[in-house]
This record gives structure tokens, C-alpha cells and sequence, in this order.
């Protein structure tokens, strides 16, 4: 019966999609930053920023998913709230891994490019649910 | 001003700021406002010069590979053309690796870190960071406890290695030798087993002589060696007293020591050598130790005196016979000569004279012949040599004794018959002996042959003709033939009062009469073929 489900099947499906694609993210971004410190001078005072802010955005991703799910398939606006908001912290982690990062390879723009998008629909979507939910 | 200063100050504080521009860098531009060859990127090249290049040393100039896009200043000769010219492009270079880096936020990411300019400020800050025990004003290691080294174990006997310098029981002990300059300086050790002769001047006083402790006997044999269990004391050898015209002498008692005493405006019992012989075990211990002295006079005139010290070591039990090469003579080595005992062909060998050397007349400052009686140089394998002195013939003097006179100047007191032809020839191998030859050479003169001749030896020339000898590589002198040669003259007589100076020369030539060498060529190896015995073994 479609008309009395409210929950968001595509942001279901994204939400899939982006837990799967963050492990990959975050165990490539890792593995690049330990590539770059071995090839290229990567002092400590920089490695350090650049490491805290990726498990940061790790330890953000684990509620901010758990949240929306559940926002999703309760239905219910307050924890897909919490999660919209626990996605605009993700992506300001995200611009810093694109724009400030010590270095920024090729493949760092395009992973952090593709986690920026899916970040995107996701949060265009959870704003669709959160009106079906309240309206 | 003081703002120029500063100004000028901090310039010199800063490195220059690096190029970093592609198309301004140029690594083959080594000459200052000059082209430099096959350098395409050299803006001072002019086109004329462009085209005499035949190559670009340097095609490309790019940054650091890394980058996902960069420039690059690409240089290249177009040879086609006429006359040849320089083409510069500058393209984006672009990296296809995804690994490549795209921006970098880090400012010294791709360039070496320029170092710190040290200041006033931050010297000290710089100094414990970068500075180890070889910059750091006051070292750890620089205790001034340390040259007195930790005694040995009493049980523990004392063994020297080679080179390791002689202990005693304050410091070390001394050779003085020169170090930069001619002047004596104390702190030179002996090391063991490392014979060494030394030559340096020390600057005197005649009325200070007493005081000045380098010139008393006391200063060198006061101190005693550290050497296994005991300490060695340094022994008086011999004292040999030198008069102020040179004249040596032997003293008989050596016990008493002589110590530096002013006397009639000289100071006497200065020490003008040292000669320390050291014995040693075959285990490296010293067991003995003995010095020789020369103590001279030095008068009031004299402001420095030349000082000698010789050290040699001697393993007990043993009388070392200095060889003059291994088998060939070694060039600058003395000649080794001895004297063939009656009663040959009993194998009885060969006794050398004193030292074993053939000598030769050495010339003296006062070049009287009469008076120079003593003074021989060794002659020494490879050196030619000459050397003479004049004689004062008067009218008084008879023919004979003259004669005989000269002949021992010339020859010395005991002339060796043999002369060693390797450098290492026992005197038991008689055949390894080569004999002295002698020649007469007398010079007639034409002029009135009634006179009574009178020949008298006016010089000695001695040849020694020495070969090549073994292998092409490594080949070894061998003496084959020595021959002394008397030239005589006719001694006129002299009317009575008058004098005439003659010269008395004598010398050494050493010639090679090695024939060339001959090839040997190995044989060449031969095909040895044989079949077993039991090869057809079923049909025979």
C-alpha cells in the first residue's frame, strides 16, 4: 500500500549504498595518507590534522547512518533531523579531505568528490522524508 | 645609517628566494653574461649562436614530476633548418597517474627546507639542537684526569702492540723531534717498536744552562717504563764526551751522572744525543732499557745547539744483522763488504770489518787530508759519490811515508777484498761474495824521466757494476763486479821552502750492465689423449 508508507525506499537505498562506500573511503583515504607521508615530506604537525579529521568523520558517519535509518523506517522527523544535521558536519570534514588537505592527489578529489555527492542526495532526500513526515 | 645596516642585515639574514619560474631556469647556464655551449635555455645566447649548437644539453625543464599538471619549458634545435635555430615551447605537462598530486596546501611540500639563519636570538636554541659533543663549548670527554689512564692489574702484565707509544709511569716517553719548524718539541712519544732517529734545535743560554731541563741527563732517564709487572728503569749505556772542536770520547765510568754546570764561560755536560735501545720479549713486554749519551760544551756565542735522538728496539736474545736488501740491494742501503780469512778453501766464511761496509773518504770542512784521518761515509748502494780534500806538499816531505799516508787516507784504516753481491748474502756462501779488484793507473809525465819517480795515490775511483736479476716484474739488483782503481802521479821535488796543494779525490760510480731481459714464454699445453685400457671391452 504505497499511500500509508512514508518512509523514502531511495534514501533507503542510499543510505545502503553510502555505509558500504564510506569503509571504502575511509580504508583508501588511509591507505593514501600513509602512501603520502612515505613518498613525499609529510612533517608531524601536518599528518596530524589530516588523520584526526578522517577518524572524526569516521566516528561521525556510525550515528549519522544508525540515525537515519532508523528516522527512515520509524518514520519519525527528530532522528532524521539529527542525522541531516550530523551530515552538514560530515561535509564541512569532507571539503576540508578536498580543499585543505596537505596533499591532494587525483584520486583523493575524485573519492572525496563522489562522497560530497552522495552526501548531497542524501540530505536532499532526507528533507523530502522529514516534510512527508511532518506533513 | 642605521636603517641601511639593518636593512642590509636582514638581506644577508635571508636566503635568496629560488627560482621557481620554468622558463627562467636555466642549470646549463654556468657562464656569466656569456653563451654557453649546446645550453639552448642560456639567454645570453643569441640566435647566431643557436646556430652553431649541434645538440641541447638540456631538453626539457620541468618542476617536480609528482604534480597532476605543471609547466615545462621544452628546448630543442631545429636542425632542418638553415641556419639551425632554437625552438622553446612551453607546454602543460600533464602526470596520467591518479596518484598524482593535485594541489598542496603545504608551502615547502616539493622544495628542500632552507635552514634556519642563526641570530643573536635563537643561537643558543640552534646550538643544543644541532650541535653534538664536537660543537658544545665545554665536552663532556675533555677530563683532564684522563692522560693519567687507570694503572694495570698487578697481575696483569703490561704488553705493548706495535705503534702503541711507551708508557712511563707520569706520561709517555719522549723523543723529542721537530713538529712545523726545526724546534725541538717534548711531547712527541716513542712508539713501540718503531725505530726512530730525530734531529731538532733547542735554543740555550749559557748562563741559564743549568736550569733548562731538556739539556740535563736527568731529564731523560728520570722517568722509568711501565712494563709488566715492574717498572723498567732507563739505564745509562754510555757517556761520550764531545769536545768543542768535535773530537769524541768514550768515558770509562757511566755510573756517575753529569749534570750541566757553567765553567769558565762554557756549560758543560750539556746533552747534545740520545740513542735509547729497548729490549723487548717476544710477547711484546720491555724488559730492558738503556740510553746512550753525548754530552758536549756549548760556549757563550752560542745561542741554539742542535740536539739528536735515536730510539731502536731489539728483541732479547737476538743480534740483528741489518741486511742491505731481500735478496737484491735496495738502493740508499750501505754496501756489505768483509775480508776473507786465511786458510781458504777451509769453509770458514767471511769476517766483515767493524760495521761490514765499504767506506768511503768523506769530506770535512777543514779539507786538509793529513788532518781528516777517521771520518768515512758508507758508501751506499745506488749513490754515486765523490769526495776529496788538498794536500800541502812541502819540501820537507819523504816520498814513501807520503805515500803510504795517502793510500790510507784514501783507503781507510781496513779496505774490505770482498764485496757482497746480494743484499742478503750470508758469509757462509762464498761463492755469493764478489772480489775487489784492483787496478794501478799512474799518470807518466813526459817531462824528464832521469828525475827519481816518486808515485804518489791522488785518487780512488771504485766501480761497482751491478745487473738486474730474476724475474721481468720484480727484478733485484745484483752486484757482479767492483773495481778500485789507483790513480798515482809523480811526486817532484819541491825546492826547498815552496809548497804545492794538490787535490786528493775519491769516489763511487754504480753502473748497469743488466743485458736486456729475455721473454720466457710458458710451454704450450699438449693434448694428452688416451684411451683406457679396458675401452673395447667385450673385443679385446
Amino acid at each position: 500500500n504505497n499511500s500509508s508508507q512514508l518512509s523514502s525506499l531511495p534514501l533507503q537505498i542510499l543510505f545502503y549504498v553510502n555505509g558500504i562506500y564510506y569503509i571504502f573511503y575511509f580504508l583508501a583515504t588511509l591507505a593514501m595518507i600513509i602512501y603520502k607521508s612515505q613518498v613525499f615530506s609529510y612533517p608531524d604537525d601536518f599528518l596530524a590534522p589530516d588523520l584526526a579529521v578522517l577518524f572524526l568523520m569516521a566516528i561521525l558517519e556510525v550515528p549519522r547512518l544508525y540515525l537515519g535509518v532508523k528516522g527512515n523506517l520509524t518514520e519519525a522527523e527528530a532522528p532524521l533531523g539529527l542525522s541531516l544535521g550530523l551530515t552538514v558536519g560530515s561535509v564541512v570534514l569532507c571539503l576540508y579531505l578536498l580543499l585543505w588537505q596537505t596533499y591532494v592527489l587525483w584520486a583523493d578529489v575524485v573519492l572525496n568528490a563522489l562522497l560530497l555527492s552522495a552526501y548531497g542526495l542524501e540530505s536532499g532526500l532526507k528533507v523530502t522524508a522529514i516534510a512527508a513526515f511532518v506533513g | 645609517p642605521a636603517e641601511t645596516r639593518d636593512g642590509a642585515q636582514a638581506r644577508a639574514r635571508s636566503p635568496p628566494a629560488p627560482v621557481t619560474d620554468v622558463a627562467k631556469l636555466c642549470v646549463c647556464d654556468l657562464l656569466v653574461a656569456q653563451c654557453d655551449v649546446n645550453c639552448c635555455c642560456d639567454p645570453d645566447c643569441s640566435a647566431d649562436d643557436f646556430s652553431l649548437f649541434t645538440t641541447c644539453s638540456v631538453p626539457v625543464v620541468t618542476g617536480d614530476s609528482h604534480l597532476c599538471s605543471q609547466k615545462a619549458a621544452v628546448y630543442s634545435l631545429d636542425v632542418e633548418a638553415n641556419p639551425p635555430e632554437r625552438i622553446f615551447k612551453l607546454i602543460d605537462q600533464v602526470n596520467p597517474s591518479i596518484f598524482c598530486i593535485h594541489a598542496t596546501n603545504y608551502k615547502q611540500a616539493l622544495y628542500l627546507k632552507s635552514p634556519e639563519m642563526p641570530t643573536p636570538e635563537n643561537f643558543d636554541q640552534l646550538l643544543k639542537k644541532f650541535g653534538s659533543s664536537s660543537f658544545s663549548a665545554e665536552p663532556d670527554s675533555w677530563n683532564l684526569g684522563t692522560d693519567a689512564q687507570n694503572p694495570p692489574d698487578a697481575n696483569e702484565t703490561y704488553r705493548y702492540e706495535y705503534g702503541v707509544p711507551v708508557q712511563t709511569e707520569d706520561a709517555f716517553l719522549r723523543l723529542p723531534s721537530p713538529v712545523v719548524s726545526s724546534w725541538c718539541s717534548d711531547a712527541n712519544p716513542a712508539g713501540f717498536l718503531v725505530n726512530q732517529a730525530t734531529k731538532c734545535i733547542r735554543s740555550v743560554s749559557v748562563e741559564k744552562c743549568d736550569s733548562i731541563q731538556a739539556l740535563s741527563m736527568l731529564f731523560y732517564i728520570n722517568s722509568s717504563i711501565l712494563a709488566s709487572v715492574f717498572q723498567v728503569n732507563i739505564t745509562v749505556q754510555s757517556i761520550v764526551v764531545q769536545s768543542l772542536n768535535g773530537m769524541r770520547d768514550l768515558l770509562n765510568d757511566s755510573d756517575v751522572l753529569r749534570l750541566p754546570m757553567v765553567l769558565d764561560e762554557l756549560c758543560i755536560n750539556v746533552v747534545l744525543g740520545v740513542n735509547y735501545h729497548i729490549t723487548y720479549t717476544d710477547t711484546g713486554e720491555i724488559i730492558e732499557a738503556a740510553a746512550a749519551f753525548v754530552l758536549g760544551a756549548i760556549s757563550k756565542e752560542a745561542l741554539s745547539i742542535e740536539q739528536s735522538f735515536e730510539i731502536s728496539f731489539t728483541q732479547e736474545n737476538t743480534k740483528p744483522v741489518p741486511l742491505s736488501g731481500n735478496p737484491g740491494y735496495v738502493v740508499g742501503l750501505p754496501l756489505r763488504a768483509g775480508f776473507r780469512p786465511q786458510g781458504y778453501p777451509f769453509p770458514a766464511g767471511f769476517h766483515s770489518n767493524k760495521h761490514n761496509q765499504l767506506t768511503l773518504l768523506q769530506s770535512t770542512s777543514t779539507q786538509d787530508c793529513l788532518a781528516a784521518q777517521g771520518a768515512r761515509a758508507p758508501v751506499l748502494f745506488g749513490y754515486n759519490m765523490i769526495s776529496g780534500c788538498k794536500l800541502r806538499i812541502t819540501a820537507a816531505m819523504k816520498c814513501q811515508p807520503l805515500a803510504q799516508t795517502l793510500l790510507d787516507v784514501l783507503k781507510g784504516q781496513s779496505f774490505p777484498e770482498y764485496v757482497a753481491s746480494f743484499g742478503n748474502s750470508q758469509a757462509q756462501d762464498v761463492l755469493d761474495w764478489v772480489p775487489i779488484t784492483h787496478l794501478h793507473i799512474s799518470e807518466q809525465r813526459v817531462s824528464n824521466p832521469l828525475q827519481s819517480s816518486c808515485q804518489i795515490p791522488v785518487s780512488l775511483g771504485i766501480e761497482v757494476k751491478w745487473t738486474k736479476y730474476g724475474s721481468l716484474v720484480n727484478p733485484q739488483a745484483r752486484i757482479v763486479n767492483v773495481t778500485a782503481t789507483i790513480t798515482t802521479t809523480t811526486l817532484r821535488q819541491l825546492p826547498s821552502g815552496r809548497e804545492r796543494i794538490i787535490p786528493v779525490t775519491s769516489s763511487v760510480v754504480f753502473t748497469d750492465i743488466s743485458s736486456p731481459a729475455e721473454p720466457g714464454y710458458k710451454a704450450w699445453p699438449t693434448i694428452n689423449i688416451k684411451l683406457p685400457f679396458d675401452f673395447f671391452y667385450p673385443f679385446v
